[in-house]
């Protein structure tokens, strides 16, 4: 364990970050921990980095700032070790170094957090975080373990985190499990920590949770960079923001003199509309409908207990609650991949409670799974064999049972455009795309579908700003033709600004159903945790009947 | 000079069509070496009379005589003077390749549906049987010569398909309506098919005429034609199955590639969660691809008898199980299964030539053919040792935003 620098400060606020701007410039202060300076790193074909300057002051939280593609992970991982720059200057604690792989970044005291903890779940918090720096007794014949534990629980103690070092992996939270990942980084001496979209796995406690811990280690001397493509995080965390855009840095800011209205531009290159606009249109006939539909999950608990719902043409219904309220069966008893135990769903005026998922699917329901590594994509498919998931035997895409290959191609390389995947390389894995590009694509597919209805749940999960709002864009265009929409998704913001009507999932039952405009987003997260509407002991369970 | 090496090196680490091909050669390159040392070295624990001395010890074997002998000889020593193409050993070698490109693709359908399907030689058994049954009942009815060839033949190929495709089907429908595991329930049925085939023969097949358990013989004509005539010198080869093979192993890849049925079963194999999504039925896919996995096991069947031996006997040879290993080396494509089951087909032919040739045992052969199956099935090895002498950066594949390849940056759970 390396102790914090001597003669550092808590270097915390925004003074500390407008500093670095102006200190930037002889290029040679001290207090900067990580330097990079004029970083190019080029793939065949690609410029991921072009010239990157980035300053980390000691101490602070530095967010890196940029859309899916913009090289913030290529930037990180120069600095790991990952990758070796073709141009530029990597600069630690004032001295230049050269990293032939993240053992080298480690022993100068760079940790990286992935995004996909690479935790050992069946062992115990201590032992993972001791995995690969086990301290050894009887002349490295055994593990210290007594010695683990304490220096485990001195970690935890020095930097206030509620971990119990005996808890198996498996058993703790999302957001217990990146503590272990930090405190893994910490054991190894880590006085840089990078952390890739730290909030990505987070609920919303858990991200405040995380912005504490950040806060003790920088009033501990320690240093953070962390990448997001959320302008909140940025604003809200951040002690200075770097913005990347198409590989190349567009400048630091200090956040407290800026606005998220500038940042985002700054990030995406021209204006942009946060708040998406749902004009009331007319509605027209219910599309979908369920009655009293209850569902069991995997293991036969009941976690969807008598949904009624009506979602009528050119009517966005947007489901909100905390994850694992029942919505995610809901969902797929609605789209057919599992078979609710009671109840009746109509569609488009027909009983389709048992009906095929590809019978559901050829009559127009169009369906953005939560899942798009498991359901919405075949990973290792390359995107024109992905473009043609769910129609691989609609009369539009094959006949004869054969598939119309070319047909697919002009097809996927249409969405690809259309819905700016990057790279646009068609021909690629599905599994080599960022995540925020595997949903454009799969948002894309399913959109251009022709629908009469659109089941969507978490359309925007993990795509930038520009993609967002193309996406919502579309979806609000697409209920304008008069297309009915289910959405579901946990994003407030999101969820509130498109839906027309929103209902509110608890525990397998909508807690309310109301004009989203009408709530404030307190009363909404008071109701996402259970607790019913004031003053109205009748709910209204039936979204179908609020209007 | 170095330059090349590292493209190569850096050509290997990435996988397409064309490094396959070069991994593959690698492997046996490095096989064969391995393997001749082998041979060399256990020729100093053999007794001969001529050997090359040295250090005070004979080393009777010549591990180039034994390869010559296991690859040019399984093609009849094309090297040596009075070679046609007509010969026994060729022949031999081509009778191995048609019958395991059949078992072959049998595995690599199930395969890539995502099921392990055991039971190719069970399917073979069946099949095998109700070809030969249905040939000998059917000859009765219809007239000889070419017209009875024209019939039976098809006939015999269809029930052998038929038969196999029912037998298949049962475990397929064991694992999607009572959840069995395929693996175990295609064991049991194999032995399951040969006790059903030899009760079927002692109660109603068996050849009067013969005291070996074996069905009576299918009309001459009804055999399946040598041709061209004379091919083989006498061995039970046709270059019309042959040809029946490769056209049905291009069927089975043009199935895959170009149909809707071949997308949802690639799909079913390699992501059960992305075919619900996209609209298979997975319990029907699962029926329906065991059905044709066991539907070209029982072709295999159909092809033993009426290419090899004219009737069906108890005795059958481990086709099916010789399958599953032609199709892993093949890793489960159908071209694949051509290139996999011709080299199983040299082995075979060519460890007969060894025999004949040399004084090698014929347990040294089997350990020779075991290591370059063994080296050429494992192509991750021979792709790490090429990542090893490249960069990391070249060996990673390109991606315009630099994430790591195969790596979701995504994946959020927005607030």
């Amino acid at each position: 364990m390396s102790e914090p620098e001597p003669g550092t400060t808590d270097g915390t606020g925004p003074t500390a970050a407008v500093e670095t701007n102006t200190a930037a410039l002889d290029g040679t202060n001290s207090d900067l921990a990580v330097h990079l300076d004029g970083i190019t790193k080029r793939f065949p074909g690609v410029v991921a980095n072009d010239d990157v300057d980035l300053r980390v002051e000691r101490g602070t939280v530095h967010a890196l700032l940029g859309e899916n593609g913009a090289g913030k992970t290529t930037l990180m991982n120069v600095l790991y070790g990952l990758y070796r720059p073709d141009e530029g200057r990597v600069v630690i604690d004032g001295e230049e170094r050269t990293f032939d792989s993240p053992r080298d970044a480690i022993d100068a005291g760079i940790g990286m957090i992935h995004q996909h903890f690479m935790l050992v779940d069946p062992m115990t918090v201590a032992e993972n975080i001791a995995l690969g720096n086990e301290p050894t007794k009887w002349f490295g014949m055994a593990v210290d373990r007594d010695r683990i534990d304490r220096e485990v629980r001195d970690l935890c103690d020095r930097y206030g985190f509620e971990v119990d070092p005996d808890a198996t992996v498996e058993n703790v939270s999302v957001g217990v499990q990146q503590r272990v990942e930090i405190l893994k980084a910490l054991f190894r001496g880590a006085d840089v920590l990078i952390l890739d979209e730290p909030t990505a796995v987070l609920t919303p406690q858990e991200v405040e949770g995380l912005y504490d811990v950040l806060e003790e280690l920088t009033a501990q001397g320690k240093t953070i960079i962390f990448i997001t493509h959320k302008l909140e995080e940025a604003t809200h965390a951040a002690d200075a923001i770097t913005v990347l855009r198409d590989g190349e840095s567009v400048g630091t800011v200090d956040p407290d003199r800026t606005d998220r209205e500038a940042l985002a531009e700054r990030m995406v290159g021209r204006e942009v509309i946060l708040e998406a606009d749902s004009d009331p249109v007319e509605t027209g006939d219910t599309v979908l409908s369920t009655r009293d539909v209850t569902v069991e999950d995997d293991r036969g608990v009941e976690v969807v207990s008598g949904i009624d719902l009506d979602v009528r043409a050119g009517e966005i219904l947007g489901i909100a609650g905390v994850d694992g309220n029942g919505q995610a069966e809901l969902i797929e008893a609605i789209t057919g991949l599992r078979l609710p135990d009671e109840g009746r769903i109509n569609y488009a005026g027909d009983d389709i409670t048992t009906w095929s998922r590809r019978r559901r699917i050829e009559n127009g329901m169009a369906y953005i799974p939560e899942d798009r590594q498991e359901r919405g994509l075949v990973m290792p498919f390359d995107l024109v064999e992905n473009g043609v998931l769910g129609s691989q035997r609609s009369g539009r895409f094959a006949s004869g049972g054969r598939i119309d290959w070319p047909g697919v191609r002009d097809h996927a390389e249409e969405i690809i455009e259309t819905y700016d995947v990057r790279p646009p390389d068609a021909n690629a894995d599905a599994r080599s795309f960022s995540g925020g590009n595997q949903q454009k694509f799969i948002v894309g597919r399913e959109f251009e579908r022709d629908p009469s209805l659109v089941v969507a749940t978490h359309p925007t999960r993990g795509v930038d700003i520009g993609s967002t709002e193309f996406i919502h864009d579309r979806l609000l265009e697409l209920r304008r033709e008069g297309v009915a929409v289910l959405l579901v998704s946990s994003k407030l913001d999101e969820i509130r600004s498109l839906s027309d009507r929103l209902a509110v999932m608890y525990e397998g039952e909508f807690i309310d159903v109301t004009d989203p405009d009408a709530v404030t987003e307190e009363e909404l997260g008071l109701r996402m945790a259970g607790q019913r509407p004031d003053g109205e002991a009748d709910r209204h369970p039936n979204p179908g009947e609020s209007r | 000079m170095r330059d090349r090496l590292e493209s190569l090196a850096e050509r290997l680490a990435r996988s397409s069509v064309v490094d396959r091909l070069v991994i593959s050669l690698a492997a046996l390159v490095t096989a064969v070496l391995i393997g001749g040392v082998l041979v060399f070295v256990s020729g100093a624990f053999a007794s001969c009379r001529t050997g090359l001395e040295l250090g005070g010890a004979t080393f009777c074997y010549n591990p180039m005589q034994v390869y010559y002998e296991l690859f040019l000889g399984a093609l009849g020593h094309p090297l040596e003077g009075g070679w046609t193409l007509t010969n026994y050993s060729l022949a031999t070698t081509l009778q191995q390749t048609t019958l395991l490109i059949f078992t072959g693709l049998s595995v690599a359908v199930a395969f890539r549906a995502g099921l392990l399907n055991i039971g190719t030689q069970g399917q073979l058994v069946v099949g095998g049987l109700a070809t030969a049954v249905t040939v000998v009942y059917a000859a009765a009815v219809v007239p000889t010569g070419f017209i009875g060839a024209l019939v039976l033949i098809p006939l015999g190929v269809l029930a052998g398909a038929l038969a196999g495709g029912v037998y298949g089907a049962i475990p397929g429908a064991l694992k999607a309506y009572a959840d069995a595991n395929e693996v175990i329930t295609t064991i049991m049925l194999n032995i399951i098919a040969v006790g059903i085939t030899s009760t079927l023969l002692s109660w109603q097949f068996q050849d009067p005429n013969s005291p070996n358990p074996q069905t009576a013989p299918v009309p001459e004509y009804a055999e399946i034609p040598t041709i061209p005539g004379g091919f083989g010198g006498g061995m039970d080869f046709s270059l019309l199955a042959l040809a029946f093979a490769v056209a049905l192993m291009i069927g089975i890849a043009w199935l895959f590639a170009r149909t809707s049925f071949g997308y949802e079963l690639r799909t079913s194999g390699i992501q059960p969660g992305a075919a619900a999504y996209g609209g298979v039925n997975e319990k029907r896919m699962t029926v329906a691809s065991m059905t044709l996995s066991g539907a070209l096991g029982g072709i295999g069947g159909a092809f033993w008898v009426l290419m090899v031996h004219g009737r069906w006997l108890e005795n059958v040879p481990s086709l099916g199980f010789d399958g599953i290993a032609v199709s892993v080396l093949a890793g489960n494509s159908p071209i694949g299964v051509g290139a996999a089951a011709f080299l199983f087909g040299i082995f075979d032919s060519g460890g007969n030539s060894i025999k004949t040739a040399t004084d090698v045992p014929p347990e040294l052969v089997g350990i020779l053919t075991g290591f370059i199956i063994l080296f050429v099935a494992m192509p991750e090895f021979f792709r790490l040792l090429g990542r090893r002498y490249i960069t990391v950066d070249a060996a990673r594949p390109a991606r315009a935003d630099g994430g790591d390849a195969g790596v979701d940056d995504g994946g959020d759970d927005d607030a």
